[in-house]
């Protein structure tokens, strides 16, 4: 494993939908190392707050040597984030853990619910590069909360909000499966999950009542997080044949027939 | 650093430190996991908490953060003391860094198990018994009752050639009993202090946030509380104090010195901040050498002087 502790700039700070916040920070070690659906562990100096705050690439670009974050003001740690301007420095540790596996010849969808597309504009264009087919399928509570349909360039992006006032009513899931797949429904392709746990449980729900082999499906987790390392043994999430993984280290990108859905916890993040 | 500073310790039986900063259990692991901290500055490592078999640990969440400070109930997820000592300990012998081994359990039996399986594995320095683990069920009497630590201590101290740690629990009225009737039963040092038990509450959900309602609490938060502990402590028992407890800067491992203590363990910061054990080193190192002190035991806390103005 190799991970640095390194001084990034912010030089680009924007908002992609509401409530969220990009960061884009220049480190071209970390942005060339990065792999789809890896986290770093950022810093954070708000009074008070001690730990790190894990948070998925959304993207990476080698070339320029900048890496862009997505993420939602929620607490302390993350609204000191947030409230950066450019030029300030950040201090990331990783790229830490596993990302997707993104070889394969099949069709791949990937379900994003609410902030859980903050992964996917690296995911999609590395999977478009690989010359697969991509739909991309987004669920939010309503439109401004929608990662702009752009930000997914080559893919078939399908979207639906809780209030009807972009795409379909309802969840992500109502999206799913794309009509592509025909009477095969979801057989025959690659997903790639994020999401809160109650919408990753559904769409197991949903795998397993249409035979979707869980082996073909891809998470990735979010639970809260101590050291990211391995170490503080605080991001359990329950294995399949018992016992825990943990999402620093065997996640945070896993397949679904590695964990016990039955156990999982929608856990807190405050 | 000038040639001449020496920041050895002596913690007893023979484990000679080269350096007062450890890592404290629970916060590095088995010392594979953290590649990015320069295992030269570090006196020691204490591990894991390390059960006679193997253990899952406790349902999610299992921490949380709170104001300066964090919450942990990991249960004593740990891969047994087997595992430690066949895997594990062949490794240790090639770091040129003592490696405590933290040793936790259930029964007084569980602890004498895991102390006889690691007694003469090459590798191991030490054994560190936590006899204060908040997180499993009655974990907490040993270290609450002065006559149970001291059978527990005694009971280790019979079965192993090693040196012996006692880890206590601030959770209890007299802290300065236990150190002493642990002190009577053979300990070689002890470690002060571990977690306070605390909780938190999801006012969204209205239910604890961790999954075993009460956690231990680590972090600056509790760092006035641990130094009180460990400077009670220093004047009352006439084994080494090594001092635990959110300790995070150069400063705080000072004060922990200054109050008594014969070396210091770096606990909740080694998650946040991995440089912060050699910045610690290096500060204790700067510190005695702007006073022209040559080592630990010039610090003048060993006066009389001093501890008669508590």
């Amino acid at each position: 494993m190799s991970v640095a502790i390194a001084p990034a700039v912010l030089v680009e700070r924007s908002v992609p939908m509401a409530g969220a916040v990009e960061l884009v920070v220049y480190h071209p070690p970390s942005a060339g190392a990065v792999r789809p659906g890896q986290f770093f562990q950022l810093a954070v100096g708000a009074p008070h707050t001690i730990l790190r705050r894990p948070y998925s690439a959304a993207w990476s670009d080698s070339t320029r040597g900048i890496i862009g974050f997505i993420f939602n003001v929620v607490g302390a740690g993350s609204a000191w984030l947030a409230a950066r301007g450019e030029g300030d420095e950040l201090d990331l540790l990783g790229p830490l853990g596993r990302g997707f596996e993104l070889d394969g010849t099949r069709p791949a969808v990937c379900i994003a619910g609410g902030l859980g597309v903050a992964v996917f504009p690296g995911v999609v264009q590395a999977l478009v590069a690989l010359g697969r087919k991509v739909t991309m399928l987004q669920g939010a509570r309503t439109a401004v909360q929608l990662l702009s349909a752009d930000r997914f360039p080559g893919a078939d992006v399908q979207v639906a909000t809780d209030d009807g006032s972009a795409g379909r009513r309802g969840s992500v899931l109502t999206l799913f499966p794309p009509p592509f797949t025909g009477e095969g429904q979801g057989r025959g392709i690659d997903l790639f999950a994020c999401g809160p746990t109650p919408m990753l449980q559904a769409l197991i729900d949903t795998a397993r009542r249409q035979e979707i082999p869980l082996s073909s499906i891809q998470v990735a987790l979010e639970t809260p997080m101590g050291c990211g390392v391995g170490t503080c043994l605080g991001c359990a999430a329950p294995r399949r044949e018992g016992g825990y993984l943990l999402t620093c280290q065997d996640g945070p990108c896993v397949r679904a027939d590695r964990l016990d859905w039955d156990r999982m916890e929608d856990q807190f993040h405050g | 650093m000038a040639e001449r500073l020496d920041l050895t310790v002596d913690l007893g039986r023979g484990l000679r430190l080269r350096s007062p900063v450890l890592v404290a259990s629970g916060t590095f692991g088995y010392g594979f996991d953290a590649p990015q901290v320069d295992r030269a500055a570090l006196g020691a490592i204490v591990t894991k908490g390390t059960t006679l078999r193997a253990r899952e640990g406790n349902a999610p969440n299992r921490i949380a953060e709170t104001p300066s400070g964090m919450l942990n109930a990991i249960g004593l997820q740990n891969p047994g003391v087997d595992h430690v000592a066949r895997v594990y300990a062949p490794v240790w012998t090639s770091w040129n860094l003592p490696v405590i081994v933290n040793v936790a359990g259930d029964a007084i039996d569980e602890y004498v198990a895991v102390a006889r399986r690691l007694d003469g594995v090459a590798g191991i320095a030490g054994l560190e018994l936590n006899i204060s683990c908040p997180n499993v069920a009655d974990g907490l009497q040993f270290g609450v009752e002065p006559d149970l630590a001291a059978e527990l201590t005694s009971a280790v101290r019979a079965v192993t050639r090693l040196p012996v740690i006692v880890k206590l629990t601030p959770n209890v009225t007299d802290i300065v009993a236990i150190a002493r009737a642990v002190e009577d039963a053979g300990a070689d040092a002890v470690s002060a202090i571990n977690t306070y038990v605390g909780m938190a509450i999801d006012v969204r959900r209205r239910r604890p946030v961790l999954s075993r309602v009460s956690g231990g609490l680590s972090g600056p938060a509790i760092k006035p509380l641990a130094l009180h502990a460990v400077w009670q402590l220093a004047q009352a028992i006439r084994i080494p104090v090594i001092g635990v407890g959110g300790i995070t800067t150069p400063g705080d491992a000072l004060e922990f010195l200054l109050a008594g203590a014969a070396a210091v363990q770096l606990g909740t910061v080694n998650y946040t901040r991995p440089e912060a054990a050699g910045e610690v080193h290096d500060g204790i190192a700067a510190y005695l050498e702007e006073h022209g002190w040559p080592d630990l035991g010039s610090l003048p806390i060993r006066s009389a002087g001093v501890l008669a103005n508590a």
